[in-house]
């Protein structure tokens, strides 16, 4: 079930008050099954899949804790190679065959290599993640095995982030079934908020930018430099607003019951540096591959070219997480080769901007700074967004060709909606700068009801007004 | 019911709007803070429900409202059509081709009737009679309808209408909401569900249009007694076009689009309306890429013949010969549509459809680019 459907418009509150009307031991029990439900909308046979590394990592947590030395490290390991076999048959299997294929052909062997033809459950990638993180982390003993099957069930299918995240890790969302959430009045209206402002970021921004975005990049050949440019600073704010957005209605949605789920981003295009950027986006993401990764393999406490082997590593797996297609690989070692660039150009820089007499924390150095990032995000994103490698590299190729203002527009995108896409940016940014000076809630709630509530009711019907309602799934949705 | 606060209850400070990951045990350390009453709570939350779900209904009638209030473009004709203000004694139907090439000024200043256009934009023939039946509701009958022919007359409407911003106001007519059912069986959202047509449906942020209209607001005026003319060079379209298609189309002839052509027919004999049907002109190199012309043309013979109306094949026009007439292969620029509205004109009194009323002195037959040049006549079947 998508948030932004009439669906999820009739779910929801169903289940809220479902939920509140419930005895409290049964209230978990409800969450499962609206979860069930909530994931059945979209193909209900692989509500089985899910059944299954549930139920592996379930047993793998109990029998964790019973066992000690040689056994426990092995039952960890057939614990996580089940948990990502299943990963790999429905995500990887036929990248690997192909790319095998092609290499193969590459040395001219000819093979033909067999390939399943099946669709890839939605959010697997997610809730793979979410169940390797328990199996660790009972694993290390840094969280206790969950006993109550129908817990652990619903913390690894918790409607809200089932399909997109934030990939929660035990210790923050596993003992919250167990807690008693009452039914508080400014909890749910600051969940509510939290969900209306997600929907604006989905349907207002995202969707709108979308139409441009995937004309553009369906068949870049076909638009001049401008309209590349434009198709891609707009993806950039299409895929941040979109899973952004998703994790809003995620976190809002959960508050309303009474979870709390943790932060996934934080204004990342205001990051002054890359490796300031990926700890603003997607960071349950980011922190589940620094803690189950990168620090395992040393981190950046080994000798220099080891910690960028590492990075590099982490990167290119981080990458590959993100879709079975060369692309996603390329975006993410490009990141990786973004990082290293900047630990060894740091010195330089900042010798450069003495000598410019550019201050170290000033306007001017932190402009360029956030300029620079964006533009180098901007460019991983072309990877991440082409069809191809191919088509990335022709959009490289091409930014500054052919310029022409009167072309701007796509089949999907009239010009009469630039002004609309171009407005609501514009507005996602100035309640971004004011939010981050003052949180715009706690501003408005100083206010009257009067006032309040106006404001309130207006943002609604600037989200259905505005919003663009074709069914979109959020992008974060295929991984 | 009462609630019972304790002490598992999650503080709402906890959940700080853009608060990192907080503790990881979400249990208030804090004495509670003045909270609202469970009951009072849930009476707030309906409240403020209501009021949206107010807020959506005015703001939908409210957009009706104004777009039924608009008087110029598209909203001006369909409000003058629903509001029975049209009247005309010579009627022009049909898709866009319709209602870029007949231009009713040069149409009623030949003949001395009343003519008037009500083409609609990326239409098929389903919408057509829809709007002519809600046309024909509200307006006396035409003495004579001109309908446009185009090579995909025998195909429907599929998924959606084109602009489908335009039929809401008007939802509530009968001809237009069966239709529009036909085409897509959710349209009782967008009648039933407030601003579901204009937020879900419709992309043209038609709403603006609406809220404009209910402060007197009027977008500027581009049909002229329902003629819009294209003041536009040729685009290029046709060549990317043939690009797509070297091998040329086909159009569908589906056997519902035959049914809807010939209830549209039927129609007009059943209420003594003559019918026209033209098929007007279309640039020379398109016909080339058109692979199954012969057969359409055989199908809307038959159903002419079958229905008594008359069929003016304006292929063989010079007009279609120059690309300066065209803007694409389909659609004449105003230019080809003031050449073409004479021919037609001239036409339809030359094979004595209409007896001219009166013939304006002041108004030159040919004039401008065309000065001295001959009309063209289609054969006339009933000839």
């Amino acid at each position: 079930m998508l948030f932004n459907s009439l669906e999820f418009a009739i779910f929801f509150p169903v289940v809220v008050i479902l939920y509140f009307v419930t005895p409290y031991r049964a209230r978990t029990f409800l969450v499962l099954v609206a979860s069930c439900a909530f994931y059945m909308a979209f193909i209900p046979a692989y509500l089985l899949i899910l059944a299954l590394t549930i139920g592996i990592d379930y047993a793998a947590g109990l029998w964790l804790e019973r066992t000690t030395g040689r056994p426990r490290r092995a039952l960890l390991i057939v614990s996580v190679v089940a948990t990502c076999a299943i990963l790999f048959v429905f995500k990887y299997f036929n990248f690997f065959i192909d790319s095998f294929v092609t290499s193969a052909r590459a040395f001219g062997w000819e093979v033909a290599g067999p390939a399943i033809s099946i669709i890839l459950p939605i959010g697997l990638s997610f809730h793979t993640f979410q169940s390797l993180s328990y199996v660790i982390e009972v694993y290390y003993g840094r969280q206790k095995a969950e006993r109550d099957f129908i817990t652990y069930a619903t913390y690894v299918m918790f409607f809200p982030q089932l399909v997109a995240g934030p990939i929660e890790r035990p210790q923050n969302l596993l003992h919250q079934f167990h807690q008693i959430h009452s039914f508080d009045y400014e909890r749910i209206t600051s969940g509510l908020k939290r969900m209306a402002w997600g929907f604006f970021k989905k349907l207002v921004i995202a969707d709108r930018l979308a139409l441009y975005v995937n004309d553009v990049y369906a068949s870049p050949q076909n638009f001049n430099g401008l309209q590349l440019t434009i198709a891609t600073v707009f993806f950039a704010y299409q895929i941040y607003c979109d899973f952004s957005g998703y994790s809003d209605i995620a976190i809002g949605s959960a508050r309303v019951l009474g979870f709390r789920l943790m932060e996934n981003f934080r204004t990342p295009y205001y990051a002054a540096s890359i490796s300031e950027f990926w700890r603003r986006w997607h960071i349950s993401l980011s922190t589940w591959f620094r803690d189950y990764v990168y620090l395992p393999q040393g981190g950046s406490r080994v000798s220099t070219p080891r910690w960028f082997r590492n990075l590099l590593v982490t990167f290119a797996l981080s990458g590959l997480w993100h879709g079975a297609n060369w692309t996603y690989v390329v975006w993410g070692v490009l990141n990786g080769v973004y990082l290293i660039a900047g630990i060894m150009t740091n010195p330089l820089r900042d010798r450069g901007y003495q000598l410019l007499g550019i201050k170290r924390n000033g306007v001017v150095r932190t402009f360029i700074a956030v300029g620079t990032t964006f533009a180098l995000t901007c460019c991983g994103w072309v990877i991440f967004r082409a069809e191809s490698l191919s088509d990335a590299w022709y959009i490289f190729g091409h930014f500054w060709r052919g310029w022409d203002i009167n072309e701007l527009r796509t089949e999907q995108f009239a010009l009469r909606q630039m002004p609309a896409a171009v407005l609501s940016i514009v507005f996602l940014e100035a309640v971004q700068w004011l939010h981050g000076r003052r949180p715009l809630p706690k501003l408005i709630a100083e206010y009257p009801l009067a006032v309040r509530w106006p404001v309130y009711v207006g943002f609604v019907l600037a989200v259905v007004l505005l919003g663009v309602y074709r069914q979109n799934q959020f992008i974060y949705f295929q991984f | 019911m009462a609630i019972r606060w304790n002490i598992t209850q999650i503080a709402p400070s906890e959940f700080t709007e853009r608060g990192t990951a907080g503790p990881a045990v979400a249990v208030s350390q804090r004495p509670a803070a003045p909270r609202v009453a469970a009951v009072v709570a849930v009476r707030r939350l309906a409240a403020f429900f209501l009021v949206c779900v107010a807020a959506l209904y005015a703001t939908d009638r409210g957009i009706d409202a104004g777009l039924r209030r608009i008087q110029t473009s598209d909203f001006g004709i369909f409000n003058r059509l629903v509001s029975g203000h049209i009247n005309a004694e010579i009627l022009i139907t049909g898709s866009s081709r319709a209602l870029s090439h007949y231009d009713s000024r040069i149409i009623q200043q030949a003949t001395g009737y009343e003519t008037f256009n009500i083409g609609l934009n990326g239409s098929q023939t389903d919408m057509q009679l829809a709007v002519l039946k809600t046309y024909l509701r509200h307006n006396r009958r035409p003495s004579l309808l001109v309908h446009n022919l185009d090579s995909f007359a025998f195909e429907t409407t599929h998924q959606a209408a084109f602009f489908p911003g335009l039929y809401l106001p008007y939802l509530n007519e009968e001809p237009l909401y069966e239709t529009l059912e036909h085409i897509d069986r959710n349209i009782w959202k967008s009648k039933q569900l407030p601003l579901y047509g204009y937020a879900v449906e419709d992309m043209n942020f038609t709403w603006l249009a609406g809220l404009g209209g209910l402060i007197g607001w009027n977008p500027p005026e581009n049909r002229r007694l329902g003629f819009e003319p294209r003041y536009t060079s040729w685009t290029g379209d046709f060549e990317s076009f043939k690009r797509r298609n070297p091998d040329g189309i086909r159009f569908p002839i589906e056997p519902e689009g035959i049914a809807v052509f010939e209830a549209l027919l039927r129609l007009c004999r059943e209420l003594g309306i003559p019918v026209i049907l033209v098929y007007s002109p279309v640039y020379h190199q398109m016909r080339a890429l058109e692979r199954n012309r012969e057969e359409v043309f055989a199908r809307l013979h038959e159903l002419a013949e079958r229905y008594g109306a008359s069929l003016w094949d304006f292929g063989g026009s010079p007009i279609a010969l120059d690309r300066a007439y065209f803007y694409n292969s389909q659609h004449m620029n105003a230019d080809g549509a003031a050449r073409f509205s004479e021919d037609l004109a001239e036409a339809l009194v030359h094979a004595e459809w209409v007896k001219p009323k009166t013939v304006q002195p002041s108004v030159p037959r040919r004039h401008g680019a065309f000065a001295g040049t001959r009309p063209f006549r289609p054969a006339d079947d009933r000839q």
